[in-house]
């Protein structure tokens, strides 16, 4: 089938026009310098990779996000990268035979079979870092601190950071020992937070009366600080991982709160999500005029093991074409210099051109015979000949 | 402000005490208001007034705060996107099959007319049972009776209409009622508002 509208573009694939493009370029040079001063190096991984690297870990959700193709060379099956964090973590175990934290941080198209229920792209440009190596609080504050910096320097205001733990629900699931079915059901069920259906669940359940309470709690432990407080008191009989998780999510708040003094924190001990990999406090960013959030992350030690070496690991990411989107109309564009100089065969203007080129100006030479003057193409200054030299004057 | 996502008709006359509660009146009235923005007796509340299939939409994408949507629909539409805190137990219904009471039983692979298609298919699998689903917007019951599908998967609420055309009610998929939704940056954001609401609906429910 021949197709007629050949400008279309697939569902949710989109492409960057100039004055978005060189916004968007802007922002992710001015992000990796700030990774880059914060000690991450800039790794690039494959676009195409074999499928059981790609879903390492992850579980379903990201085989179900990731285009699939066979290789030709080996019968293999491969797939498109619609996620980099298992790649890097590959690097980390496999390349980087170090037992030092490693630092790296990546930016790259990542390619998604459904998109985001909401965002609609299928193509978001994944733009993340990740310290391995170091399994304490101070690691998950480290890049929490740089999450909100790459936000800061994105000139996004009102952020709100959103606080949890996947540790709570595993140690309680573990101990309440649910049939697969039960667990699924339970773990859908919180994810909506839908209070009626896990009363349901687990009053069917044959658990001891305190573990249901716990249970039944966890949707309810969201808000403000005094959530931590009120965790404290239901998880009081929990076990040790359970009080571990609460005493971690403590310490990290508490020296988020002194370095950020103005930034809303919340926690919310049922959010689940990334739960089939991460392993401990998760996080999430938040702006007011987007529904969703807008960048996130969380522990996922040992992700590594499966590539040749377990690492602590603890990292974040987002989609740089949003942040590009939301940072536009704050960051105003000035508006660039660009010279036009005339179609003149001279030897004198030609130099000219190549040292103000040189000196890092926009100099666009005029075609002969094209159409459109300098002051319909925006342009803002020419180069004009006086007396024997060519120099530069800004149009009116 | 918190924007309330709520649809015309049954849902929206039995949420009104449950929002008056809480000290929420609209200020106009859908009725005879062309108004799709309610402002309330509250300032910092007001309402919007969708199609019951469009709430999720709205909610899930931020548009609005919160919303009051029937489990038929959220179901159909997928909802893990959303919270789910409350069954506000308002607009109770079945989600039903129904058949020409003449039909035998279904046993093998079946025709399904409803606009439910994707919980008609999740069902009949469940039951190991193939099922071609026919999309229908609306007048479900007449499907079986021109022969386009052996049964529909449609609410009864008293199954007058089905008596009607000579259909009855077989197997219940479900009991549906209406849940309060929230947005789940909303929740995160607002929360202090948001909880004070779900707390007050909360009370009002115990009462009932």
């Amino acid at each position: 089938m021949q197709q007629k509208n050949t400008w279309l573009l697939p569902d949710g694939i989109e492409e960057v026009l100039p004055a978005e493009a060189k916004h968007l370029e802007n922002l992710r040079r001015k992000l990796l310098d700030v990774f880059s001063c914060w000690g991450y190096s800039l790794v690039i991984t494959p676009m195409i990779d074999y499928l059981d690297s790609l879903l390492t870990g992850s579980g379903h959700d990201l085989d179900l996000q990731t285009f699939k193709l066979t290789d030709q060379l080996s019968g293999e099956m491969l797939g498109i990268r619609a996620d980099m964090t298992p790649q890097v973590a590959r690097i980390d175990a496999h390349n980087l035979n170090n037992c030092a934290p490693a630092r790296l941080c990546y930016v790259g198209t990542v390619l998604h079979t459904l998109g985001d229920p909401l965002e609609k792209t299928r193509s978001p440009m994944q733009i993340g870092a990740e310290l391995y190596g170091h399994e304490g609080r101070e690691s998950d504050v480290e890049v929490i601190s740089l999450m909100l910096e790459m936000l800061a320097m994105s000139g996004l205001k009102n952020v709100h950071l959103d606080l949890g733990h996947v540790g709570i629900y595993r140690a309680l699931s573990e101990q309440a020992e649910l049939t697969d079915a039960d667990e699924a059901a339970l773990f859908d069920a919180l994810q909506r937070k839908a209070r009626p259906e896990i009363r349901e669940l687990i009053e069917g359940l044959a658990l001891d009366e305190q573990l249901k309470t716990m249970l039944l709690r966890l949707p309810e432990l969201n808000g403000g600080y005094e959530t931590l407080e009120q965790a404290r008191v239901v998880f009081a009989d929990a076990g040790d991982a359970v009080k571990r998780a609460l005493a971690d999510l403590q310490a990290i708040a508490d020296q988020l709160a002194a370095a950020f003094p103005d930034l809303p924190l919340s926690f919310d001990l049922a959010e689940l999500r990334g739960y089939r990999y991460h392993t401990g406090v998760v996080f999430a960013a938040f702006v007011p005029s987007v529904g969703r959030e807008i960048a996130r992350g969380g522990r996922y030690d040992n992700i590594g093991e499966v590539f040749g070496r377990a690492r602590p690991a603890t990292g974040f990411s987002a989609d740089l074409k949003l942040l590009s989107v939301l940072s536009k109309d704050i960051i105003p564009l000035e508006r660039p210099e660009i010279i036009f100089a005339p179609a003149t065969d001279n030897r004198e203007l030609a130099e000219k051109i190549r040292d103000l080129r040189a000196e890092g100006r926009t100099v666009i030479r005029e075609l002969p015979g094209q159409t459109g003057n300098y002051k319909e193409l925006g342009y803002t200054s020419i180069l004009e000949k006086k007396n024997t030299d060519w120099v530069v004057k800004a149009i009116a | 402000m918190l924007t309330i996502a709520v649809s015309k008709g049954r849902i929206y006359e039995e949420a009104l005490p449950l929002l008056e509660e809480a000290g929420i009146r609209p200020v106009d009235d859908p009725k005879t208001s062309r108004k799709l923005i309610l402002q309330t007796t509250r300032d910092d509340v007001q309402l919007v007034i969708i199609r019951a299939t469009d709430v999720p939409t709205f909610v899930e994408y931020g548009a609005a705060d919160m919303g009051i949507a029937g489990k038929d629909v959220l179901l159909e539409h997928g909802a893990e996107s959303l919270y789910e805190p409350l069954d506000l137990n308002i607009a109770t219904c079945r989600l039903m099959t129904a058949a020409h009471k003449d039909a035998p039983d279904i046993t093998r692979r079946v025709r399904v007319a409803t606009k439910y298609v994707k919980t008609a298919k999740k069902y009949f699998a469940e039951l190991g049972i193939q099922a071609d689903i026919i999309k229908l917007y609306g007048s479900m019951e007449l499907a079986p009776l021109v022969g386009l599908a052996d049964c529909i998967v449609d609410l009864v609420d008293t199954g007058n209409t089905l008596k009607a055309n000579g259909l009855e009610p077989r197997d219940l998929i479900m009991n549906i009622s209406s849940r309060l939704v929230v947005n789940k940056a909303a929740m995160k954001m607002k929360h202090h508002a948001i909880q004070s609401l779900i707390d007050q609906f909360e009370k009002t429910l115990a009462k009932r």
